[in-house]
């Protein structure tokens, strides 16, 4: 295959527009993926030269209670908090898809927190998950009790730590509840009239025609869900510092502890390379799994 | 084009700091600086005494820049290899910095400034070295005691002697500190019959404020590292000692009673911190304490009284702890005589105590002046003078996985606290968690040394 002059040029041309990007991508990510492989295999502190060491950082993973306990945190807030933040957003979606008067109002204040910069809605949220003077305590302890309950000690107890975390993070899900919107607002109207001429009422018009037509959508939301859930850093950096007694000592804090806090960076970088593994993984099991419940239309 | 601007906004010229016209031939040092708002105030007041005297002559002008998070900036900056000539950092970062090389050994420079043993108390010297080498001076120590309330103690003079306890006098042991607590606590039932501390008479993790909590085992007559032997002492019956007594606390007052009633407090600079609104009797504080009850609550200012806080063993007295802010010269730069100037400049009696003063904290020096003592914010300010001088004076865990260590034994306070976690099991774990991370650093510094 013979390129000709004109051909080259406009190759070249092309390319030339295509450079920032190209550059900004060596530069700012690729070279550090392969700087953070070479780490990760490394007795590296940032301020001294790496030091080879094979397989070691990750030998010491295996045996590191932190690490198990970091991991087994974030795959319990990950547990909590995906399918409930599916779910909810979903929920609210279909809500705000009914046409109501001032509907657009109440999509606006959906996604108004979304909108509220995280140590902003953390500060908040610390307040009102206050044991004490909290305002969702305030509500609960009249019901409560009623059964002589006492009230959640929310972000103060290791039990409730990570339930307030997931709780909080549908708080945000507008921008969630958005692409579901679209994705009802792309399904056929013809299909809830055939639905309707052959009797199905509304619970069997959501199981058969809704749920269906926006899998798609509902996919995309949980691979967005599991990459987003499992890097979880800055609500519990701020809110509970990883308290109390690690209870929500997430994986990516463990990580930039180790890298910022004890300077081990080649130890963070094998984290990393694991983080990105166990990614892979479960995004990987949710496009397997996705044969059996996603549809799409064009195929 | 577009190369031509990455190029110059990489590899092109940088812009230096608006110098006064008289200064513009003058060598600048660069400054960082962790302190923001009035305490970075304080010490741009400093620099600008050097600027205008020292700097001057010599032809030396220091440009401060206060950031946060300037562990991280510093250590970047360090690595990148254009580190700032002066970095205001912690202490327990002159082990963890020191111990990588990241730090110039100032001993030659201090010695020719005639900074040497017997300048600082000891417990300062001693902290600002590792490995045999002096890797920073102090910028401000401080040193922790008892902050009581007076007033309470007369209004509730009753209770206090029904316990067989004086009014007129801080606790001296920590039996008498539980005692005078137990006296002084009050509760209050809710409207769903749940009772809550509305007064703790101590707490040992005051809201917003749980650095020292962990250094405990002092008060007990132990540490929890032996810098000789390089091992951890977590097991030792000293430390359990100390860690069933803040046990003790949620056993007395409940389960959930320590951690409810620090979320229901205000955060440390505000009126509603528990000591200021009077809802704990008595913390464990620095002397910068004074500085904030005058500002947040000026009525208050003759209520308090400082004393050295109370220890568990008989015979030992005068127990502190002394964290410290640092001065150090990252690896690498370019200008060391000249920043260690600045260095020696803030460690003059006069400036220190200037500095000390505006901060309100105890000087690090061995000589203080009957000025500073005199006419100190914190009229208690004997107190941590002696207390810093005291051989019982101890300086952070010298030990290069400290901020390990630290995040553990937070870990585990909070746990006992909770009551989630038995101390001596706890412990037991973090002993050989934290003596293998220590043994894994210093085979990784021998292999290091090897190559």
């Amino acid at each position: 295959m013979t390129f000709t002059r004109g051909e080259i040029r406009n190759l070249f041309k092309g390319l030339a527009f295509l450079s920032p990007w190209l550059i900004g991508f060596s530069v700012f990510m690729l070279l550090p993926i392969v700087l953070s492989l070479y780490y990760s295999l490394s007795d590296y502190n940032l301020l001294q030269k790496p030091v080879f060491i094979g397989t070691e950082n990750y030998r010491a993973l295996a045996s590191d209670g932190i690490f198990w306990h970091s991991l087994r945190v974030t795959l319990l807030y990950a547990a909590v908090s995906v399918p409930l933040g599916l779910f909810m957003s979903l929920g609210v979606a279909l809500l705000l898809n009914v046409k109501l008067f001032a509907q657009p109002i109440f999509r606006t204040i959906i996604f108004l927190p979304s909108l509220v910069p995280t140590i902003a809605a953390a500060i908040l949220w610390r307040w009102m998950f206050n044991q004490r003077l909290g305002i969702i305590n305030g509500v609960l302890a009249p019901v409560l009790g009623w059964f002589h309950l006492p009230t959640p000690p929310w972000l103060d107890s290791s039990n409730w730590v990570v339930p307030s975390l997931a709780l909080m993070s549908v708080w945000s899900a507008g921008n969630t509840v958005v692409i579901y919107l679209a994705g009802l607002q792309d399904v056929p109207r013809d299909l809830y009239e055939a639905a309707e001429l052959d009797g199905a009422g509304p619970i069997r018009r959501l199981w058969n025609v809704t749920l269906p037509m926006i899998s798609p959508v509902i996919f995309f939301n949980l691979i967005m869900a599991i990459i987003g859930i499992l890097q979880v850093f800055d609500t519990p950096f701020m809110m509970t510092k990883g308290g109390p007694n690690r209870a929500s000592y997430f994986y990516t804090y463990y990580l930039y502890d180790s890298a910022f806090t004890y300077l081990k960076m080649g130890y963070a970088s094998a984290m990393a390379w694991i983080q990105l593994l166990l990614v892979l993984a479960l995004t990987g099991i949710a496009f397997w799994s996705s044969k059996r419940w996603v549809y799409y239309q064009g195929k | 084009m577009v190369f031509g601007v990455v190029y110059v906004l990489i590899f092109g010229p940088r812009s230096e700091p608006a110098l006064p016209p008289d200064r513009r031939s003058d060598l600048v040092i660069h400054y960082w600086e962790k302190w923001l708002g009035p305490e970075a105030e304080a010490m741009q007041v400093i620099v600008d005494d050097f600027n205008n005297s020292v700097g001057r002559e010599k032809h030396i002008y220091v440009e401060m820049m206060s950031m946060s998070d300037i562990d991280q900036k510093t250590l970047v900056a360090t690595a990148g290899g254009v580190p700032p000539d002066v970095a205001g950092l912690w202490d327990p970062m002159v082990v963890q910095l020191g111990s990588l090389g990241a730090l110039e050994p100032l001993e030659d420079l201090a010695k020719a400034h005639g900074i040497t043993d017997g300048f600082y108390k000891p417990v300062f010297w001693n902290a600002c070295h590792f490995n045999g080498h002096l890797y920073s001076l102090v910028s401000t120590p401080a040193a922790v005691a008892l902050f009581y309330n007076q007033r309470i103690f007369h209004e509730d003079a009753a209770k206090l002697r029904a316990a067989g306890l004086d009014p007129n006098r801080p606790p001296q042991t920590i039996d008498e500190l539980d005692r005078y607590s137990d006296a002084l606590t009050e509760f209050v039932t809710d409207a769903q019959g749940q009772r809550h501390v509305s007064r703790a008479g101590y707490m040992p993790m005051p809201p917003d404020y749980d650095w020292y909590v962990t250094s405990i085992p002092l008060w007990f007559g132990d540490n929890e590292w032996d810098s000789v032997t390089h091992r951890f002492t977590l097991t030792d019956p000293a430390v359990l000692q100390a860690f069933r007594w803040l046990e003790s606390f949620p056993r007395k007052l409940g389960e959930d009673a320590v951690s409810e009633f620090s979320t229901s407090q205000g955060s440390f600079n505000s009126p509603q911190n528990a000591f200021v609104a009077g809802t704990l009797v008595m913390e464990m504080q620095g002397p910068w304490m004074a500085n904030y009850i005058h500002h947040l609550r000026p009525s208050m200012d003759h209520d308090w009284a400082a004393a050295p806080f109370p220890s568990a063993v008989p015979g030992l007295t005068d127990v502190t702890y002394c964290p410290f802010d640092t001065l150090m010269i990252p690896r690498g730069c370019p200008h060391i005589p000249e920043a260690f100037e600045f260095i020696a400049f803030v460690n003059r009696q006069d400036e220190m105590e200037k500095l000390c003063m505006m901060h309100c904290k105890n000087s690090p020096l061995t000589n203080v002046s009957e000025y500073f003592l005199d006419h100190h914010p914190n009229p208690y300010i004997r107190v941590f003078e002696e207390l810093s001088a005291s051989p019982n004076a101890h300086m952070t865990m010298q030990c290069p996985v400290a901020q390990e260590a630290g995040g553990d034994l937070t870990a585990i306070v909070q746990g006992v606290l909770a009551m989630e976690i038995d101390p001596k099991i706890a412990l037991e774990q973090a002993q050989v968690s934290l003596q293998a991370k220590y043994d894994e650093f210093e085979k990784n510094l021998k292999r290091r040394m090897r190559q």
